[in-house]
């Protein structure tokens, strides 16, 4: 049966089994290869993108449950070709190492952002805690959200 | 004499840093240098490309895992060629002999090796190119080459106001002779190395638009699950795929060597038949043991046999004869699992008698090999190309999953992407080996007199020949493959180094000391095992460092103490552990509850010393802080070392607090992140990094930063508990 969602502002429309993880459809059937498959467990956030805002497991989350609504992945995370200010602050602190998790630690922490302006260094850690990197960029992680989140505060 | 451009290669490489260019082995197809007037083209040399619209190509033979690679390497050509490095567009090398790493004379990227083997060959090869084009505008101005400067790309005329773009001069540069030995900068005019510089490769991955393995796409691709055995040496019986090649999307299902394959036009769908599937496996020769069991038999084979010698110095017999005391301890260490975030994953495309594959992989030409093997043709009826690599950490120096999608791709004629399940990557990964340690230390007036190491475990180069062999071996047919795996390297005689994989970082014991045996019992359980992140080091590190803490304490010597005494021929050891104590407050009071543990180890030519402060809280150990001091001889850029420091920090860390993979019945209990867990940020100790000044040529960070975090951690365990643990990982 056809089913509608929203991926970056745009209506999709796909016919393919109900139960299909949304990560295997935005990757494979979208072609928007920057959301990452790590465990398809919901345990490491490699696979994080927004529902409706919100950041959900795309890897366990069955594209039925997502039916019409609306789902932004690191390619929608900043409109037309600019950066997401932590897509910046990413470059300027020079996260990425290997850089497989950084999607999915991009999209944590937008929503963050989105919804604490300032947070703390706990309150980072703590809403990043879901994010595995096996990298160990986690120092820079949180510099590199405390810049943006004192961008806010400034201004 | 003007020599040609492949001569200029073979010679002046070869001179100044031992890249044996002159291996042309056959084979494998070399690069083509010179001036392509189609394209406009200039190719000095196996790294760079230079083209009239003034692009600048940089091949990088070193592929990037994380380690920054990417940035590294292009700096050091940057800085001869006089461009800013993010002028200079990286693109990954195809396997081609003038891109193997020197020391091992395969194309693999491993060892924390890139960048003190490429410090020379990268910087000459863009010196040359340099002059080249310096003397070329020369001649377009008339002008002496000498009075010539550049600057970001361009050859300024004398007169201070005319300029040319390297591109408008690279037909030009192109026939001028190739300098025989480039002058170098000296270190005073370095622009770019040793500065802090943004990583070349950020952009692409905080956008989506690196191509890792796993993003690899070509028209028409389906998708290729393998069931392998549950047992390490089970092989398949039988299978019922009746029920599965109806199910919807299935194309094909067959055995190949590891296993059973399903073919589907979807992933899920492939995944979703996997599930249906029947498999009988044939387990007469599959493992049978426990983890437990693996200690026995190191034990056993260790009571049995004292070891080979690697290293001796006085007399230990004598010394533990006539010893006052005599500690004698063993530390056990487990297999463990690499873990990369990416999991394994290749695609490949077989088409006319040739096969296409697409890889993050540490060793291209191994991945030919394996391709090779596992089909029907010969290497040179195989191309690999690599990609960005979401972590190597070694699990991608062995290349199994290439001669999966090889047999898949061979198989069904069309482009194939095979991936593996985070549950499949950690129960068929090739392990770091379960170790046994048995020290002893002779104590005699209130001294050490003699230390003692014997080393029980497996080679990886065991394991690795079976890859390995027919790369060095191109001449060799085909069916000599797994002969000359089994025979090994060293049989051929050829300047193959002695594995040191079970005993480094043991046998360099650095601390001075009278009497001294360093053995390794060689005996391996037979389960599959490669190079994993510092390889030896991290678990002699852990012996090591855990030992001389022990025997500090036995003495009533202060830990930092007794291992400053016994430096004193080691100035970089020392200095090191000296700025990490000092960074580490080591000796300053501490809240209660707290500790601090020190350790000091040197692997792959770096220093590394680390103080780790800790607690147990709530019946978990927290980690508070680490600080480290390195010492990595020139530094090519200082963020990237620290960046490295801080991975191996966390990487020791995760082996330390949660590291174990666990065999029961020969088969790997554990699955996924939740009983194979990996450090997450909540988890992660403050830490600082320092780096110390140095001449000394540049040696590799990927690694060195991970040994002794562990045994400082338990270290600071034992301040705190008064309880010494011998297993790892550390419990609290
Ligand atoms: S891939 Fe979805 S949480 Fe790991
Ligand atoms: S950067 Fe490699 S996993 Fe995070």
């Amino acid at each position: 049966m056809p089913l509608t969602l929203t991926v970056n502002g745009q209506k999709r429309t796909f016919d393919i089994e109900d139960d299909t993880p949304l990560l295997w459809v935005i990757r494979d059937e979208l072609g928007l290869k920057g959301t990452k498959f790590g465990c398809g467990a919901g345990l490491c956030g490699a696979c994080t993108v927004h529902l409706n805002g919100a950041p959900v497991r795309s890897c366990s989350t069955p594209i039925r449950l997502v039916a019409d609504q609306s789902i932004t992945t690191i390619e929608g995370l900043a409109p037309n070709g600019t950066l997401h200010a932590l897509q910046q602050a990413w470059i300027d602190h020079n996260v990425p190492q290997c850089g497989y998790c950084q999607s999915g630690q991009l999209m944590t922490a937008s929503h963050l952002l989105a919804t604490n302006a300032s947070p703390t260094e706990a309150d980072i850690v703590a809403a990043m805690s879901g994010n595995i990197c096996r990298c160990g960029t986690y120092s820079k992680i949180i510099a590199a959200v405390q810049s943006v989140a004192g961008q806010k505060e400034e201004a | 004499m003007e020599m040609n451009r492949r001569d200029f290669l073979k010679t002046s490489i070869t001179g100044s840093g031992g890249l044996l260019l002159a291996l042309s082995l056959p084979g494998c197809a070399s690069v083509e240098t010179g001036y392509n007037a189609d394209q406009q083209s200039w190719v000095p040399n196996a790294w760079l490309e230079l083209t009239a619209d003034d692009d600048i190509f940089f091949t990088l033979a070193r592929v990037e895992m994380g380690q920054g690679t990417y940035t590294g390497l292009t700096t050091l050509i940057a800085e001869e060629l006089d461009v800013p490095p993010n002028r200079i567009q990286p693109r990954f090398a195809p396997a081609a002999p003038e891109y193997r790493n020197p020391l091992y004379k395969l194309q693999l990227t491993g060892g924390s090796t890139s960048l003190s083997t490429s410090w020379e060959p990268l910087r000459v090869a863009g010196a040359s190119a340099h002059r080249m084009l310096v003397s070329a505008a020369a001649k377009v101005w008339k002008v002496e080459s000498s009075q010539c400067r550049t600057r970001e790309g361009r050859v300024l005329h004398p007169n201070g106001q005319d300029s040319l773009a390297y591109g408008q001069l690279v037909a030009l540069a192109a026939v001028e002779p190739v300098p025989s030995a480039p002058t170098l900068k000296t270190p005073d005019q370095w622009q770019y190395i040793g500065q802090p510089m943004q990583r070349l490769d950020a952009h692409a991955k905080v956008t989506g638009t690196a191509e890792y393995g796993i993003d690899v796409e070509l028209p028409g691709m389906v998708y290729a699950v393998v069931t392998r055995p549950p047992r390490v040496g089970g092989r398949v019986k039988s299978f019922d795929a009746n029920g599965v090649r109806t199910m919807p999307g299935v194309i094909e299902v067959f055995e190949i060597d590891r296993g059973v394959a399903i073919v589907a036009d979807k992933y899920w769908r492939a995944r979703k038949a996997q599930q249906a599937l029947t498999v009988v496996w044939d387990d007469s020769d599959a493992l049978t043991l426990s983890s437990a069991d693996v200690m026995t038999h190191y034990r056993t084979a260790a009571d049995a046999d004292g070891g080979e010698s690697e290293r001796s110095q006085g007399d230990m017999a004598m010394a533990l004869a006539t010893a006052d005391d005599v500690l004698n301890v063993s530390y056990e260490q487990p297999f463990l699992a690499h873990a990369t975030l990416e999991p394994m994953n290749a695609t490949a495309h077989y088409t006319d008698g040739h096969i296409d594959v697409w890889a993050p992989t540490q060793a291209p030409d191994l991945g030919c090999i394996a391709a090779a093997r596992a089909t029907d043709l010969s290497p040179d009826e195989v191309t690999v190309h690599t990609t960005f690599i979401g972590g190597g950490f070694g699990r991608r120096l062995t290349q199994d999953y290439i001669g999966e999608v090889a047999a898949v791709a061979y198989r069904v004629k069309r482009p194939v992407k095979l991936l593996w399940s985070r549950e499949e990557d950690t129960r068929h990964d090739w392990y770091r080996p379960a170790m046994l340690h048995r020290l002893q230390a002779s104590l005699k007036d209130g001294d050490m007199t003699g230390w003692q190491h014997q080393i029980v475990g497996p080679q990886i180069l065991d394991w690795y020949v079976r890859d390995a062999a027919p790369a060095q071996y191109p001449w060799a047919p085909k069916f000599l493959y797994n002969t000359l795996g089994s025979v090994g390297l060293m049989a051929e005689g050829i300047a193959t180094p002695k594995d040191m994989s079970a005993i480094e970082g043991a046998v360099d014991y650095p601390y001075g000391v009278d009497n001294l045996s360093i053995r390794h019992t060689h005996t391996d359980a037979g389960i599959p095992v490669t190079w994993w992140r510092s390889v030896g080091h991290s678990h002699n590190g852990f012996a090591v460092e855990t030992f001389m803490d022990e025997i500090a304490h036995k003495l009533g010597q202060d830990p930092l103490a007794f291992r400053r005494q016994r430096l004193e021929r080691e100035p970089r050891h020392l200095a090191v552990l000296e700025r990490a104590a000092e960074l580490g407050d080591w000796g300053r009071p501490l809240p209660a509850g707290r500790a601090r543990g020190i350790a000091l180890h040197r692997s792959f030519g770096t220093y590394v010393a680390q103080v780790v402060e800790a607690s147990i809280r709530a019946g978990e150990i927290h980690v508070h802080r680490v600080a480290c001091a390195v010492d990595c001889g020139q530094v090519v850029n200082p963020e990237i070392v620290r960046d490295q420091m801080e991975s191996g920090i966390l990487f020791g860390l995760t082996a330390a607090l949660y590291g174990q993979i666990t065999f029961e019945n020969g088969a790997v209990q554990e699955s996924n992140f939740h009983d194979y867990r990996l450090l997450r940020v909540n988890a992660k100790p403050e830490m600082v990094v320092e780096i110390i000044d140095s001449a000394a040529p540049p040696s590799g960070v990927g690694e060195p930063g991970l040994p002794p975090v562990i045994p400082a951690l338990g270290n600071a365990l034992f301040a705190l508990t008064g309880e010494r643990q011998r297993q790892l990982p550390l419990r609290a």
